[in-house]
């Protein structure tokens, strides 16, 4: 019977030791199916060994986790079949052409007809915008090139769950581009589950995230989430005039969670953790205007950028295991 | 799967499951390439090149310095004869051994080093198969364009000198007995590109057992028995139709099956193991 779950993958207290070294920490994950989901954390977080466990080339030293509903260690071969890999380095069969790979890549997943084989073979380079570079050696292509083959050989047994380490990270923007196009096309027939540390694709293309920092998920959640950073709903109001008690009177509030202030050349900025939305965009706004003394000169909701919500969950997490 | 592809999907969890698929990458990594006839040339070029000399230049110049075994063997011809299936099988013996670890020395340590394994191995693919696609691939290379190739160059140059067909038999049999040896040190040489990720500890160990071998038998000599460093010697005096003396002949052949019987087990439980 066909599993159906509403997870790609699920992990439980995966651990991994390289003799003292402790790769991961009771790694607890969910992909949610069909997202484009981007594992994010610094180098030596963890990310490639995740990978690699999930993908039967390294055992877990503890715990457990299931791709499908498929053990990743005792049904590997199960989980192989529906799987496309592309690791950060991609390596090809040298003596082989861009077509030959692919059909060398497929001949693993299909019986045939060979005919078929071909035709799916020129689909994928297609996909990929390689079809005019389908019988050159591929000593000849360039590293975006090399990527977007990759890629091809990847989605080759159309998977149900494409596994894309650092897909981008040796790339010029327009390699960049056209990988997190490609990944972007793919959305609909699979999961994509992909390793970066570059930020800004993420935002791009990421609908769900995982920070991993020191072989732990520090944060995990849809991106939106994850750019509230960990005060939640921020709201930034310039005030001017005076103060004293507003701290107070916004502390009255149930749905204000802290607050901070930044002294600015005319006013103060006011950073106002909510977390009611509909009340803080409603009300907040007039209980600070009730006081008729003071003055608001800019409310806006606080947007983090990735990088920033990144840094703070980090670095905060990592203060935390120093403390 | 995301889009139903008008394919048959592989849904067997053989025991050797890609093994074909990987068998012909192998194969076409050496018979799709111009490594197989370079390599035929090469090979063929050597050994029938040091046979001929055997046959044609050596005799006139021992007889010219008086060497006492032209006479022995019968005149120049029979000399050049005995000169060239000894050459050929003791010192052809030795050649494809080493030829065999430096050939293949990076059959697996190559792909592990440059990630190509792990990507392969990320594929529906059983560990086992990619070890023995490998063994069985460079098998049929040993055998084909080592070993079958010069042999057939070696044996029409040992017939034309001789006026009539070499015997048959007793040339297949020195086949075999290097067939032995080669095999010997192709399982070696795959079980340490298992054991170890560069190739120095590999060639070190590989030449050191091909080229020192005989050199620690001098010492310890039941090694000899036990191990198919006595093989270029068996392979000769066989091919020449000579006596074997007793317990020259089947112990070191059996051992070096055994040996690498073991080899080849060692490096499918190993590969298994190994983490990427």
């Amino acid at each position: 019977m066909e599993y159906v779950s509403d997870f790609a993958i699920e992990t439980w207290g995966l651990t991994k030791k390289f003799g003292q070294v402790q790769a991961l920490n009771d790694l607890d994950l969910k992909v949610p199916r069909h997202s484009i989901f981007g594992f994010l954390g610094p180098n030596g977080a963890g990310k490639t060994t995740t990978m690699k466990i999930l993908l039967g080339l390294t055992e877990p030293t503890s715990g457990r986790g299931e791709i499908f509903g498929h053990d990743i260690v005792s049904e590997s071969l199960a989980i192989r079949e529906r799987i496309g890999y592309l690791p950060q380095h991609p390596r090809f069969i040298e003596y082989m052409t861009a077509r030959e790979n692919l059909i060398f890549t497929a001949n693993f997943y299909f019986r045939g007809p060979q005919a078929k084989i071909f035709e799916r073979c020129d689909e994928m380079l297609e996909l990929v915008g390689l079809t005019g570079k389908a019988d050159r050696p591929i000593k000849g292509f360039s590293g975006g090139e090399k990527q977007r083959l990759g890629i091809a050989l990847a989605q080759i047994n159309d998977p149900d769950l494409l596994i894309l380490d650092e897909p981008a990270s040796s790339l010029d923007p327009i390699g960049r581009q056209a990988v997190l196009d490609i990944m972007a096309g793919l959305r609909e027939r699979s999961t994509i589950f992909y390793s970066t540390h570059i930020l800004d694709d993420v935002q791009r293309v990421s609908d769900t995230v995982a920070i991993l920092n020191q072989g732990k998920v520090v944060a995990s959640g849809p991106i939106g989430q994850i750019l509230n950073g960990k005060d939640g709903l921020v709201y930034q109001v310039g005030v001017k005039g005076p103060t004293e008690r507003l701290r107070e009177r916004l502390n009255e509030l149930s749905w204000v969670k802290n607050t901070t202030v930044k002294k600015q050349k005319d006013s103060n900025l006011w950073q106002i953790s909510v977390s009611d939305e509909a009340a803080a965009e409603t009300k907040l706004l007039r209980h600070i205007l009730d006081d008729r003394r003071l003055t608001v000169t800019e409310f806006s909701r606080k947007e983090y950028e990735l990088e920033e919500a990144f840094m703070n969950i980090v670095k905060g997490d990592s203060d935390g295991h120093q403390s | 799967m995301g889009t139903s592809l008008d394919l048959e999907r592989i849904k067997e969890r053989k025991a050797l499951r890609g093994f074909a698929n990987l068998f012909r990458k192998e194969k076409q990594a050496w018979w799709g390439t111009r490594r197989w006839w370079i390599n035929a040339l090469l090979w063929s070029g050597m050994l029938g090149g040091l046979v001929l000399v055997m046959l044609y230049i050596l005799p006139p110049l021992a007889a010219a310095t008086g060497d006492p075994n032209v006479a022995e063997a019968g005149g120049q011809a029979a000399f050049g004869l005995l000169m060239g299936q000894q050459v050929y099988f003791e010192l052809g013996t030795l050649a494809v051994a080493i030829g065999v670890i430096v050939l293949f020395q990076d059959m697996i340590v190559n792909e592990r080093q440059s990630g190509l394994t792990e990507w392969l191995l990320a594929k529906p693919v059983a560990r086992r198969s990619y070890v023995l696609s490998k063994l069985c691939a460079s098998l049929l290379v040993v055998l084909a364009v080592l070993i079958a190739l010069p042999a057939l160059f070696t044996y029409m140059f040992l017939s034309v000198r001789a006026g009539s067909f070499f015997p048959p038999g007793a040339f297949l049999g020195g086949l075999g007995v290097m067939v032995v040896n080669s095999v010997f040190y192709l399982t070696m040489t795959l079980m340490l590109g298992t054991l170890f990720t560069s190739r120095p500890p590999l060639l070190g160990i590989a030449l050191g057992a091909a080229l020192g071998g005989n050199l620690l038998a001098s010492f310890i000599e039941p090694l000899l028995y036990v191990t198919p460093w006595m093989l270029p010697k068996v392979a000769s005096l066989v091919a020449g139709g000579q006596p074997v003396p007793d317990g020259m002949l089947w112990p070191p052949l059996i051992a070096s099956v055994l040996w690498s019987s073991l080899f080849i087990l060692i490096a499918l439980m190993k590969f298994e193991r190994t983490e990427f």
